[in-house]
């Protein structure tokens, strides 16, 4: 059928092939999501021009961007984080909104001068995230009870948690909003327009976490233990101790993530704050396999995705299509990153 | 041989059951099988005898069509017959039943027994599926219990359902592959009793085992493969314990004494540098591996531990590292207890240990070479320098390794998998020698490699002895261990059987421990 053809399975892909198997990925899925698109009756090529314009065109679409590109650095590294212990934090999502319940039960009821409360706020944020992956972290360190499981369902306690307090307790009882908290006077300051501060300190958590991954005895170990337990356990190295140390640490980071939208771009804690952040850091970390400084990458496509699907919403697109654009990038990137380890060759018979 | 049930005689000019001529198998750079003749007769208890890595399982995963052969045919009921699948050769009457059961834990007896089964009926309830695996348990008198899930049922119980779901498809041929080795004595009696039943109505069954007592028990002939080949098809009330051993073990085996010391190496000190005392520890499932273990390691010298696969030497390497806590019993180095302390302890206090499955536990496959070279230093400097590590210093300790290993690397960056076995366990090698100033654990250090590789891990070995460290080398190479040991202990089901100076030795006594017969019961019963 193939004649001579065979593929070949290598070890390990080539760096220029994985890259230009990604591009494709990406590329390939936004020509289907065109194509369908032609076949829904809109036109893809006015869209994307109105898409691009509207991201790059003006500093308010940049800055849109800029404001989703914080969270989603942050939630795609807890993932990346928690990955490198060999764990999957499904559950950025819930400590994203344990993160900004915390840091807004401290901005509501701790009284002092702004800066100490942002502080507060941002230690209360981490604090948060952590608790929230605590109960998983020790299940599954001390009874092996799969993270995947735990993690998840604790997003839901979450997300009612958050709409419990903000429709009912803190709600708002002075201003119009009534399914939200009072706005917080603690705020992170702006720097470029709306973009707030938050988006270097994302960055720089991201180069830091890189930087104790590479360049500490600590990382080595974590790396190992997270690679193969059982090398680990060979060498000494208290893997169960690294295990609590990182997964805690990746709730940390969704948390801070949590506590940043509230306190620099949100301003209240409300029903649906996460806007799915946690679930989509998966996918950035997913797509920045495993490396840290990738999730920048990853989480800057990811936002653009994402600002893409708000503007083609005003075009009178369904939020359906733009789900079914990042569900095809996701398809088709495994797809490419399979595809990057196979090299054809002819035989002679 | 006790007869507790009628022998079965066939009609005159009754075909053999099972007859294979002239079987082959090649897997690259090993001949698995080659030239084996064999048949079984309707009502025969055949028993394949050898050692680890004699042929025996392959020989059967071919007659079970799990491999095809490379040459020979295998002839059933007096017709040539070609098996492409499991599948084809049970429709032929032929089941195994392996070593590792292959059951579905989270399912019932019942479920189990019918899984990817024609006879199933299309539309079957739970309680249906219990009443006909109850009836077939009847018929095949074995004790099932058909609604229990096969994780609660103990190792016998699930034998048995494994049993039941072979016969239940109407073999007619049993193959068992070491099928006490998971059993109680009380449990191996009940299973030799239904063997018994079983061919009795005609049918037949080829057991695997390594165990000399138990295949002069149960078997009518005794077929012993060495190297892939037949030794010796024999009337087991032909055999007795010490021939066979013989048979098993071989006696061809080439002298290349190693265990001369050239001018200028250390001496064997006269305190242990290594001791156990009593050491007790128990497997990954919680049983009892080690029972009571007395071994005294001295430096400069090699000591040999002998045995079947399967019967401690993974736990007793890992309790000699530190890895695998003991339960009771004391470890002592140099004179220190080492009570308590973790795997890093020991390999900073001198030991080094190439472990018995270098992938899974003394390498981390997916990380770089760099990586997994530094394993035992990166905690030092000049690779890490409080608390921060030096990937630079890494790659320059890792070249070292290498060189000293004599691997040619192009990429230290890339996976260590992808290196080849003998180069993956040069370079473990070389990492624990570094470490080991006083005691090596090599547990099968030539496992897997081709004869080239094994000779300079073989060389490695004996430089380090040369050096002054104690080493245990654990190996299922009796010409191995003959070669390099000043001293060998056997090991059997988790007991040091017996301890042999290693001169002018008795390899069919090493051979009689190992198959778990100490000299006295030898004695007594063979008498």
């Amino acid at each position: 059928m193939f004649g001579n053809w065979r593929f070949q399975r290598l070890p390990s892909a080539h760096p220029g092939v994985a890259f230009a198997a990604r591009a494709a990925a990406v590329i390939a899925a936004l020509v289907f999501t065109g194509i369908i698109l032609a076949i829904a009756g809109a036109n893809p090529i006015e869209l994307a021009a109105e898409v691009i314009d509207s991201s790059f065109g003006s500093s308010f679409g940049l800055e849109d961007l800029a404001l989703l590109f914080i969270p989603l650095i942050l939630t795609g590294l807890a993932v990346t984080v928690a990955q490198q212990i060999g764990t999957w934090n499904i559950g950025a999502e819930g400590q994203f909104y344990l993160g900004a319940f915390s840091a807004t039960a401290v901005g509501l009821f701790v009284p002092g001068p702004p800066a100490l409360i942002l502080v507060l706020m941002f230690f209360a944020g981490i604090v948060g995230g952590m608790l929230w992956i605590l109960i998983p972290t020790l299940a599954r360190a001390y009874a092996n009870v799969n993270e995947l499981i735990t993690t998840l369902l604790l997003n839901f306690v979450a997300a009612l948690l958050v709409y419990y307090v903000s429709t009912g307790p803190w709600r708002d009882r002075v201003g119009l909003a009534n399914s939200a908290t009072p706005r917080l006077s603690a705020e992170v300051p702006e720097f470029w327009g709306i973009v707030h501060w938050g988006l270097p300190v994302a960055v720089l958590v991201v180069i830091a976490t890189a930087a104790v991954f590479t360049f500490s005895r600590w990382g080595y170990e974590v790396r190992l233990s997270g690679s193969n337990p059982s090398a680990a356990k060979y060498a000494g190295i208290p893997v169960r101790r690294h295990l609590i140390t990182v997964m805690l640490l990746s709730g940390g980071v969704a948390g801070l993530a949590g506590m940043l939208e509230i306190a620099g771009t949100v301003h209240r804690l409300q029903g649906g704050i996460s806007n799915n952040f946690g679930y989509l850091g998966i996918m950035v970390a997913v797509l920045a396999r495993g490396s840290s400084i990738g999730v920048i990458f990853s989480a800057a496509l990811m936002a653009f995705i994402l600002n893409s699907g708000i503007i083609l919403q005003t075009q009178g697109l369904t939020t359906s299509a733009v789900l079914a654009m990042t569900g095809l990038i996701l398809f088709l990137t495994a797809i490419g990153d399979e595809l990057s380890h196979y090299r054809i060759t002819r035989e002679k018979t | 041989m006790n007869e507790t049930a009628p022998h079965f005689t066939p009609p005159a000019g009754t075909p053999p059951i099972v007859q294979l001529r002239g079987i082959a198998k090649y897997f690259p750079g090993v001949i698995a099988n080659q030239d084996v003749d064999l048949e079984v007769h309707p009502g025969e208890i055949h028993a394949l005898l050898g050692e680890n890595g004699a042929g025996k399982s392959t020989l059967m995963n071919i007659l079970t069509g799990i491999y095809q052969a490379d040459a020979g045919e295998i002839i059933i009921d007096g017709y040539k017959r070609e098996f492409a699948s499991p599948q084809q050769a049970i429709a032929a009457g032929i089941g195994m039943v392996h070593q590792h059961f292959k059951l579905v834990q989270a399912f019932t007896v019942a479920e189990n027994i019918h899984l990817g089964w024609d006879d199933t009926p299309r539309r079957a309830s739970a309680a249906k599926l219990e009443r006909r695996t109850a009836d077939l348990a009847k018929r095949f008198n074995l004790q099932v219990r058909p609604g229990a899930r096969i994780s609660d049922l103990s190792t016998g119980e699930q034998q048995r359902v494994e049993i039941l779901r072979v016969l239940a498809r109407q073999a007619r041929v049993l193959i068992l592959d070491e099928p006490t080795a998971v059993l109680t004595p009380a449990e191996a009696r009940e299973l030799f009793s239904a063997l018994r039943n079983f061919v009795a109505e005609g049918n037949a069954v080829f057991f695997i085992s390594h165990k000399l007592d138990e295949v002069l028990e149960i078997s009518d002939r005794i077929t012993i493969l060495r190297g892939g080949r037949k030794i010796a098809t024999e009337k087991a009330s032909d055999c007795d314990p010490r021939m066979l051993a013989k048979l098993m073990v071989g006696r061809d085996i080439v002298l290349d004494d190693m265990r001369a010391r050239p001018q200028g190496a250390a001496p064997v000190s006269t305190e242990p540098v290594l001791s156990l005392k009593n050491v007790t520890a128990k497997g990954d499932d919680g049983s009892p591996a080690l029972h009571d273990i007395n071994l005294a390691v001295h430096a400069g010298e090699i000591v040999g531990i002998a045995g079947v696969a399967g019967n401690g030497q993974r736990e007793l390497s890992q309790a000699l590292t530190g890895v695998r806590p003991v339960t009771s019993g004391q470890i002592i180095v140099d004179g220190k207890p080492m009570g308590g302390r973790n795997a890093a302890a020991y390999a900073a206090g001198g030991i080094g240990h190439i472990p018995e499955d270098r992938l899974h536990s003394g390498l981390a496959p997916a990380l770089s070479i760099t990586i997994n070279a530094v394993m035992r230093e990166y905690m030092k400097p000049p690779i890490t320098n409080a608390g921060v590590y030096n990937p630079a210093a890494a790659t320059t300790l890792s070249k070292e390794i290498a060189e000293a290993a004599d691997v040619a690397i192009p990429d230290y960056g890339m996976p260590i998998r992808n290196l080849s076995g003998g180069n993956q366990q040069r370079l473990v090698a070389r990492r624990e020698m570094r470490i080991a100033n006083k005691v090596l654990v090599a547990a099968y250090p030539s496992r897997g490699l081709d004869v080239g590789a094994i000779n300079t891990m073989l060389r490695y070995i004996v430089e380090l002895r040369d050096a002054g460290a104690g080493i245990v080398l654990i190996s299922e190479e009796l010409e191995e261990l003959l070669n390099l040991s000043d001293r060998i202990a056997v090991l059997y089901e988790g007991r040091i059987m017996g301890e042999l100076e290693n001169q002018n030795i008795d390899i069919d006594e090493i051979g009689l421990l190992m198959g778990g017969r100490t000299q006295s019961t030898e004695t007594r019963e063979v008498a």
